[in-house]
């Protein structure tokens, strides 16, 4: 995969958030890059900046309060140019949205409109992205289409305007009706939803937290997405519901090529389903590489903290080993490593210094003052964090 | 050998005695419809569980979300007063004998003197039943932590007020010895005083679980109800709070009910378990036998479809398949049956169940069935549209494992089915090996999982 080209390239992203308390620093210079076909999992707990970064992907953090204080998300097109979905105007984003990147949100309840049927809201990914296609399965001729017809099939799909029905024929209405109707059905269907046609005319409440997470999944991954991004799919869901979802889009991933960024606090959930993984800490990216490489020897003190917090079969009883204290506030933070009042290594250098993502070998990356030189901090050597760890790892 | 108990609830370490035990504990919801709010069924949200929770030990409760573990946790608390069955406090080995005698006699089958003691049990120990001042005392001595520290908490109140409320309501403290208290209260839990002037919303989740524990421990209860205590707070918080609470249990010598969706959480945290499935406790054991050789295939799809970090279990996965039956009439014999991996005819089908399973399955052919002549639970004619029709409707009943080596279940006659299911009782849990009871009518008849 690493000799092929990224299909996003996110660099040096900070977003802010301004409230009356101060600036939220909520991503802080945060780059990274995912392949295609391949999972990239962003974990962290509540509050380290991994849902704004996911959503800055498809710009989706309100301006104002949320501010792009710096860096590119570059989306690679098929003529091997990119996208800067953060400049680009906000038409071509809209394009990029659903059609190029898709998103699945946590709490299916939440997301999914109440008051439309399934079927109804999935169509609306299809009016806006495919109104071609649909034209075209019509017998209305994609080309030929005047752009009323086609700005009806959009509607239709959509909030449906009712005065516009009577402006096509009775007969191309039916048509049209028949073609949305169509790929709706093929769409659930994808997702072995077992009777499309009657979840397709139900209501959101009228399904149960599994089906309506596959709804989410049928109307993300309808136009065929590059990208999805799947914010905490299964935190609203059963563990027997959890494996069934996962496998789903693990399935869809593999019929499809599709890339995946997944967004979950779960580290267990980590290792089976993601390739590579981006650990994040108070808005920054603390450590990454390949998932089951990261879990099984992990390099940052946070990350090697919040592996030993998983409650595991042989850990006695009272004694897991939790991080001591809470995550700092991201209001107006000082330039230093966040985790250094946690951090059991913290050293003075750590409270001054804001450390950098250091490859470690390879694949991975590490961004903690154990792993760098005094001299190009231009730190005293008894100020730096002590290394001795790291170094007999280096001689092995 | 030991002498095997006849009900699960009298089965626990008698030398320390049990805090709770319940008979029989059912809590039935009405469903009302139309104008007049007619009841038309009964949401069956605990439907008969044994229990006994043993004193200073930690009993796990675990199941999905609707199996009931929050309204029994409810139940145990007193906070809902359960449809039938009893919820007996401090019971001794002898009491608890002698209910169980007294409960499997008919009332009119007891002599006098049986009766007299039956009343004096029932006024001393049974929460229903006993004076006000004795349930007054059962209400301090066991609280309860919720889920979400985020609402259980009110954001109008200071901490003082929150944690102070218990001991001022049971009139145990006030004024400056009221506040020496909560800082005593509010250390015991890893804050300090100077937490005490503030509001909730001051407080991350972790620091808020903590004050509800703090809250809970006010009145120095020896029993404690953990309703999902940390599923709303992040690894390392959990950590925290999961060491915290067995701090107090070390030093307290407190009991706890742990409920909880989170496998990993509960095999650390419990001494038994309680899988629960449907209102029904499905398997129940020692923490780690349950968990390395579950005797309940719905224990066993739990564990497995747990991720963990240690890698896949041996062997394959079993899972679940379609979707939860519907509480207000449940699957008859095994309630798992219609789900299970390793059902046979034998696991309990009846009509409903079958019918239900068809249509959750394979819609398509759910649509075929032109109308349904019930004779009772378990026979039935089913009519279709076609004779290919009802050829696939048996194919796909035997597909379903509801019928092996059983001719008379089922016979096509042209378009119509008659389904002839043998009659089976709810099925029963039943102890396999000392402290391991399962309710799979397989594993019972087996005595091991059965193979998939």
């Amino acid at each position: 995969m690493p000799d092929q080209e990224p299909l996003i390239k996110v660099e040096d992203l900070s977003v802010r958030f301004h409230s009356s308390k101060g600036v939220a620093h909520a991503v802080d210079h945060v780059s990274f890059e995912i392949f295609p076909s391949e999972t990239l999992a962003l974990v962290g707990e509540t509050g380290c900046g991994k849902s704004v970064t996911a959503r800055s992907i498809i710009r989706l953090v309100p301006e104002p309060p949320g501010e792009y204080a710096s860096g590119r998300v570059l989306l690679k097109n098929d003529d091997s140019t990119f996208t800067d979905v953060l400049a680009a105007p906000m038409k071509q984003v809209r394009a990029i949205r659903g059609d190029r990147i898709s998103m699945i949100f946590q709490d299916p309840g939440k997301a999914l409109n109440p008051a439309l049927t399934v079927g109804r809201q999935l169509a609306e990914v299809f009016g806006e992205h495919r109104a071609s296609v649909i034209l075209g399965d019509a017998g209305i001729g994609g080309a030929k289409a005047g752009a009323l017809v086609r700005r009806i099939a959009q509607q239709r799909a959509g909030a449906l305007s009712r005065g516009a029905y009577s402006l096509v024929s009775r007969k191309k209405s039916i048509a049209l009706q028949k073609s949305i109707d169509d790929l709706v059905i093929r769409a659930l269907a994808d997702t072995g939803i077992p009777n499309p046609r009657k979840i397709m005319n139900s209501y959101p409440h009228e399904l149960s937290g599994g089906m309506k997470q596959r709804v989410m999944i049928a109307q993300a991954l309808a136009c065929d997405p590059d990208l999805l991004i799947a914010d905490e799919p299964t935190t609203a869901l059963d563990v027997t519901i959890q494996a069934r979802i996962l496998e789903l889009i693990h399935q869809m991933q593999q019929r499809r090529g599709t890339a995946i960024l997944y967004i979950t606090h779960d580290l267990s959930l980590v290792r089976e389903f993601a390739d590579r993984v981006a650990v994040m800490y108070a808005g920054r990216i603390v450590e990454t590489g390949p998932a089951r490489e990261v879990l099984a020897s992990p390099q940052h003190p946070y990350t090697q903290g919040l592996l030993a917090a998983i409650p595991r079969s042989q850990t006695p009883r009272g004694e897991l080993a939790a991080i001591p204290g809470s995550v700092p506030h991201l209001i107006d933070p000082p330039a230093q490593c966040h985790f250094a009042s946690r951090c059991q290594w913290a050293a003075p250098a750590c409270s001054r210094d804001v450390p950098r993502l250091l490859s470690l070998s390879p694949k991975r990356e590490v961004a903690c003052l154990r792993f760098e030189q005094a001299a190009d901090r231009s730190s005293a050597p008894e100020d730096m964090p002590i290394r001795a760890e790291f170094e007999r790892k280096m001689t092995s | 050998m030991i002498p095997s108990p006849s009900s699960v609830a009298t089965d626990y370490d008698m030398a320390s005695g049990a805090v709770v035990t319940l008979n029989d504990v059912k809590v039935h919801y009405p469903v009302k419809e139309g104008i007049l709010q007619r009841v038309t069924g009964q949401v069956r949200a605990v439907d008969g569980v044994d229990l006994t929770i043993t004193r200073g030990k930690t009993m796990g409760l675990v199941g999905e979300s609707g199996c009931g573990k929050t309204t029994l946790g409810r139940v145990i608390a007193g906070l809902v007063s359960p449809t039938s069955g009893d919820l007996w406090l401090d019971l001794n080995p002898e009491q608890q004998a002698e209910i169980q005698r007294l409960r499997a006699l008919s009332p009119s089958a007891m002599t006098v003197a049986e009766r007299e003691i039956w009343k004096k049990l029932e006024a001393n120990h049974r929460l229903g039943s006993m004076s006000r001042e004795k349930q007054r005392k059962y209400r301090r001595n066991c609280q309860v932590v919720f889920q979400d520290a985020f609402s259980s908490l009110n954001p109008r109140q200071l901490v003082r007020e929150i944690v102070g409320r218990p001991l001022r309501v049971h009139k145990e403290a006030s004024g400056e010895e009221l506040d020496r208290r909560v800082i005593e209260l509010l250390e015991r839990v890893g804050l300090g005083a100077q937490h005490m002037l503030r509001y909730p919303h001051q407080f991350s989740g972790g620091q808020r679980q903590r004050i509800s524990i703090a809250r809970a421990l006010a009145l120095n209860p020896e029993f404690v109800i953990l309703d999902e205590p940390t599923s709303a707070l992040d690894v390392s918080v959990q950590a925290q709070i999961l060491n915290l609470l067995v701090e107090l249990q070390k030093d307290l010598g407190l009991t706890y009910l742990f409920i909880t969706h989170d496998l990993g959480v509960v095999q650390h945290m419990s001494d038994q378990i309680a899988v629960m499935y449907l209102g029904q406790i499905a398997e129940y054991g020692p923490t780690d036998q349950v968990f390395n050789s579950p005797l309940h295939p719905y224990s066993r799809i739990l564990r497995d479809s747990n991720p963990t970090l240690e890698g896949e279990v041996a062997g394959s996965k079993w899972e679940l398949s379609g979707t939860v039956p519907n509480p207000i009439n449940p699957p008859r014999g095994c309630r798992l049956h219609p789900r299970c991996p390793v059902a046979t005819a034998s696991c309990g089908w009846s009509v409903d169940d079958l019918l239900f399973t068809v249509e959750d399955r394979t819609p398509a052919l759910y649509e075929t069935i032109s109308g349904v002549e019930r004779a009772s639970d378990f026979q039935a004619q089913v009519m279709f549209e076609s004779d290919d029709a009802a050829g696939e409707f048996a194919n796909t009943a035997g597909q379903l494992g509801a019928l092996v080596a059983s001719d008379q279940a089922l016979s096509v006659d042209g378009k119509s089915v008659t389904l002839r299911f043998p009659e089976v009782s709810d099925a029963a849990l039943l102890p396999m090996s000392p402290g391991r009871w399962t309710s799979c009518t397989r594993t019972q008849t087996m005595g091991k999982l059965p193979p998939s």
